[in-house]
């Protein structure tokens, strides 16, 4: 029962101290809400299981080329995975736009075409009529279409008739055969399921093709395994059938990823580790100055603690009663932060699922979850641990004789100013290591704002096709369709540019000049375009367009890109000068009649744009299964849109593109995801540069306190203020010193890591200049955090100092 | 003789929670060079008030202090720290040496704050008054790795290092057990001897009697104050 009067006791205490208590609490919640909204944000899209029965078993499966991701061997994939008996099931997938129209009106809506044993993988069932059975499949099959519940609750209002409905895609008849589930969008956003065509069921050992695959690994056999069997078998096949159908050469392995991981280009536990380890920081922080605050009541309370061991009370005993104060406070701030982490959650789910709407994978929820719950645990009694234990620890832990006979000075042994020296310079370190951080994310930031990929995006929509082999076999129909396209789009008064392009691959440049040949890139990125693009990309700097006369019969001609020119042929008129290219195995020779701007291609956002050099050849020499159009509308993106599809339509009724979007919808994303994270990181860095500032000046002020007496000894044999000021100072600046030598020291490696991010695209003098500031920034308020408390304690005439308990 | 110490009128007033209390009223004193003067009277007469406003670590409210012919009451907060650097040496009950220091730089701390001081000259002044007091063998150990004994030794060194003109003592030996209390105050005999002047405040009229003159205290104000011919026996003898 003693303890139940403890814990009255420590209640009352609180209450007695109104302002004491608030200010511990919103630090507390502060702290932990941080720690555990980020924990739960990022645990929800890097690793939380699928949302699906036996979700922790679903892989997507990835081959690697040379180490390179996202290689194009869906052939070699397949057959090693039907060898090797690592997956219970497994399917192909792929992803597409379709346009559903309902009366007069029409919308784009992300779609999937699948395979029948896709739902069964799933373990899901629709809520009305059947899935896609292997009848579907069949070319002469009558359409079918199966719903999401969001399709069929927006766009049907919830038609209970819906199933054997004919509805109409990409202007087709077809007939809803089933509605799944609400939240049902596996693999990833379907919100429409529709049979896989026959022409990507099998296959051929030629195919340069990637598509999506999700597996489900046996239980009998680890990841690891798995993957090297898989990485074996799909090498072997792929040495045969490179050679034979003129694939790059190479060394191909297999990766499992979750679907989460794999969202997030596998590189999304690297950002969950980086923020969460910045959260954790920003929880400590909370937890040393809460802490600070327990522990000068304690020392107030010193006394009281003394006189209570005096008596008898064991040390446990004393240490649990100068806990429960914080205890109670910690458990409170906790319970607060989860709610108040609940709501956050619930808000960030609804924002983020308005704004994107057909772009958030399935299993991106937020809510308050198990996870989150436990996480919740986790961080209160890692906070009850730092800013309560400790300090009752300490305080317990006092000569009690001395306090007894000396009061609160008597008992201030030589550790008792070290603790707190030692937290302000870890306060100093942390702050420091965080304040840099944050400065070159914000660069990054706003480099990632302002980035300039070469492209004008105003105004601007792309659309992927993926032209099949049985519908187009020949090139000459290839071009034909894009031709034809291009001209259809140009008649909408909507519609004032078109072109289209495609990636062709690598070239090599064949070329002699006075440089060391070796000292050359070799690669050179090249296109393939029909129409004038430079409305969107690769403005003409000299030269001319190509054009329709450069077609199958003409001399083979090229665009270069100023890059190339200042590389190979800096003095020199290029126009009119030939090359020879090896591509596709063959060497050719063309004419260069262009010179157009540069594009930033390189390896990522961050590469200079002169990093690359790129080539555009003329479409109607070299064509392609997978072109890409452009086109640029007036001002009525709808129109322009509706008019996209009513001309693709005149040509081919059953063709879907991949993707039909705003050309700036990646730019975008990457942009908007730059500003989240910029405001995340921004308001987090407040939060963390508040939590230090007042940590920093309430320890100081503290120590200041606890080192009154001290300062009446030094006044009493001669000191001046001045003399103790300086005293004081001398003293901060070696914490200040450690501190941010230590935070140079982690930040150094940091910026590697930032370096080898951005490939080496923050200039060295930004970091000096970073350094510089907030350096500076830190001295300034350590110096003041110190001074301030410490001119207020020379204030007291000595007689007073050295009474002061 | 020329009075070392010369209090007018000299009165400290406290308020606290709206409450004036009147620790020191209206006080006069003199002090020669030389003298060994013990303050004494009941707690809270005034004692200790009296010795703060007589080492300068506090200002009166009313009243002149002259030092040496010096008007200390008009000084400002550096030029009494100097004075107090210079000029006094303190010895209090809880002796009040420096945690985080060792003997040693305990000691040294007045010489610090004093400019032009080698750190030979101050280490051989520490070293010199440490053997005085007889703990030359301990310079490097802490407060805490000492008895209470030693501990006000080295606060008495302390007191000494900056050759003061007088050394304010505030109840010494409360705090120490009959033996160590014995042998500070034969240790500040025997500075009292070598012709130092000392004030000693003391609630225990037994400690009183090593002095040549006693002052008692009531009420903030000096109801006695007389000579003794006779320097006291040791203090155990009246213990």
């Amino acid at each position: 029962m003693s303890w139940l009067l403890d814990i009255k006791y420590a209640f009352r205490l609180l209450i007695k101290a109104p302002k004491f208590t608030a200010l511990t609490l919103v630090v507390l919640i502060g702290g932990l809400s941080l720690s555990l909204f980020t924990f739960s944000f990022l645990y929800a899209i890097v690793y939380k299981p699928l949302p699906l029965p036996e979700g922790d078993t679903v892989y997507r499966v990835f081959g690697n080329h040379n180490g390179h991701r996202h290689a194009n061997v869906a052939y070699e994939i397949l057959q090693a995975m039907q060898q090797e008996d690592v997956f219970s099931e497994y399917g192909i997938w792929q992803d597409t736009s379709v346009r559903l129209s309902i009366n007069d009106a029409g919308k784009t809506i992300p779609a999937s075409f699948v395979q029948p044993n896709m739902f069964s993988f799933s373990r899901t069932e629709p809520i009305m009529g059947r899935t896609i059975n292997q009848e579907d499949l069949r070319t002469d099959a009558e359409k079918v279409v199966v719903l999401s519940h969001t399709v069929w609750q927006n766009d049907f209002n919830q038609d209970p008739n819906i199933v054997g409905k004919n509805i109409r895609i990409n202007e087709t008849v077809t007939t809803v055969i089933g509605v799944m589930p609400k939240n049902y969008n596996f693999p990833i956003v379907s919100k429409l399921w529709l049979p896989l065509p026959q022409q990507l069921q099998n296959i051929q050992p030629s195919s340069k093709q990637q598509y999506p695959i999700y597996a489900r690994l046996n239980h009998n056999i680890s990841l690891k395994q798995a993957e090297q069997q898989l990485s074996d078998a799909a090498n072997s096949i792929y040495q045969l059938t490179y050679k034979q159908y003129d694939k790059e050469e190479g060394e191909l392995s297999i990766e499992l990823a979750s679907f989460p991981i794999a969202q997030t280009d596998r590189d999304g536990s690297i950002v969950f580790t980086f923020f969460n380890l910045i959260a954790l920081s920003i929880l400590i922080l909370a937890c040393i100055n809460v802490g600070n605050l327990l522990l000068a009541r304690a020392i107030e309370r010193q006394k009281e603690i003394a006189i209570r061991a005096a008596l008898g009370a064991p040390q446990k005993r004393l240490t649990l009663q100068l806990m429960w104060e914080g205890i109670i406070i910690t458990l409170l701030g906790g319970v607060l932060s989860v709610l108040l982490v609940g709501a956050l959650l619930s808000t960030t789910d609804s924002i983020i699922k308005s704004a994107l709407p057909n772009n958030i994978p399935f299993w991106w929820n937020w809510e308050l979850d198990a996870p989150t719950l436990l996480m919740a645990i986790v961080f209160t009694l890692l906070t009850i641990f730092l800013a309560s234990f400790i300090p009752a620890w300490r305080s317990a832990n006092q000569d009690i004789n001395a306090t007894l006979r000396d009061g609160t000075r008597g008992a201030q042994s030589k550790k008792a100013g070290k603790l707190s020296r030692m937290l302000v310079t870890f306060q100093i370190f942390l702050i420091s290591t965080l304040l840099l951080m944050g400065s070159v994310s914000a660069f990054i930031a706003y480099f990632l704002l302002n980035v300039d990929f070469g492209v004008n995006y105003d105004r601007t929509y792309l659309a992927s096709f993926n032209l099949q082999k049985q519908e187009y076999p020949t090139e000459q129909q290839q071009r034909n369709f894009i031709q034809g396209l291009l001209t259809e789009l140009e008649q909408s008064p909507q519609i004032t540019n078109t072109f289209s392009y495609f990636f062709i691959g690598q070239s090599t440049l064949k070329i002699q000049t006075e440089k060391d040949i070796n000292t050359l890139p070799k690669k050179i990125k090249t296109f393939s375009i029909i129409g004038k693009g430079d409305f969107y990309r690769a403005e003409l700097l000299q030269g001319r367009h190509l054009s329709i006369s450069d077609n199958e019969n003409a001399q083979r001609v090229v665009l270069v890109s100023q890059s190339m020119v200042e590389r190979y042929w800096p003095d020199e008129m290029v126009l009119g000068k030939t090359i020879d290219v090896m591509l596709n195995q063959q060497e050719q020779t063309f004419t260069i009649v262009g010179v157009v701007a540069n594009l930033a291609d390189g390896s990522s956002f961050y590469s200079d744009k002169i990093s690359e050099d790129e080539m555009h050849l003329s479409g109607l020499q070299f064509s392609s299964s997978y072109p890409r159009i452009i086109y640029k509308y007036h001002d009525n993106e709808q129109e322009a849109e509706e008019y996209f599809y009513q001309s693709l339509f005149k040509f081919n009724r059953n063709l879907e593109p991949n993707r039909l979007e705003p050309a700036s919808y990646s730019s975008d994303m990457m942009k908007n995801i730059a500003v989240i994270v910029a405001w995340i990181t921004f308001g987090s860095a407040g939060f963390a540069l508040l939590l230090a500032l007042t940590g920093i000046y309430g320890l100081t002020a503290n120590s200041v306190v606890q080192r009154t007496h001290e300062i009446g000894v030094r006044r009493a044999v001669g000191a001046t203020d001045r003399n103790i000021i300086q005293l004081f100072l001398k003293h901060g600046s070696k914490q200040l010193m450690i501190g941010m030598g230590a935070g140079m020291m982690v930040f150094s490696v940091i910026a590697i890591a930032f370096q080898s991010f951005t490939e080496n695209m923050i200039p060295p003098l930004l970091y000096v200049a970073l350094i510089t500031v907030v350096v500076t920034l830190l001295s300034v308020i350590v110096m003041l955090a110190i001074y301030l408390p410490t001119r207020k304690a020379v204030k007291l005439e000595p007689s007073a100092a050295l009474r002061y308990e | 003789m020329t009075a070392l110490i010369q209090l007018k009128n000299i009165s400290k007033h406290f308020v606290t929670d709206e409450v004036e209390t009147h620790a020191v009223n209206q006080i006069n004193l003199s002090i020669t060079q030389g003298e060994y003067l013990a303050l004494s009277g009941p707690s809270g007469c005034g004692k200790s008030t009296l010795l703060s406003l007589l080492g300068l670590l506090d200002s009166p409210s009313e009243g002149t202090y002259h030092l040496t012919g010096l008007d200390a009451s008009s000084l400002n907060r550096n030029e009494r720290a100097k004075i107090r650097n210079e000029k006094v040496g303190f010895v209090f009950q809880s002796f009040n040496l420096i945690s985080d220091l060792t003997v040693a730089e305990n000691v040294m701390l007045p010489l610090t704050y004093q400019k032009g001081l080698s750190k030979q000259t101050m280490m051989d002044k520490v070293n010199d008054v440490l053997q005085q007091v007889e703990m030359s063998h301990r310079t490097r150990h802490f407060p805490s790795q000492l008895s209470g004994g030693q501990q006000q030794r080295v606060a008495v060194a302390r007191a000494l290092v900056n050759d003061p003109a007088f050394i304010l003592a505030d109840e010494p030996t409360g705090n120490l057990d009959s033996k160590n209390a014995e042998a500070v105050m034969q240790l500040l005999n025997s500075l009292h001897q070598k012709g130092s002047t000392i004030v000693m405040v003391t609630h225990d009229p037994r400690s009183a009697e090593c002095a040549s003159r006693q002052v008692e205290m009531l009420d903030g104000q000096i109801i006695r104050d007389s000579l003794i011919t006779q320097t006291a026996a040791p203090i155990s003898a009246a213990i």
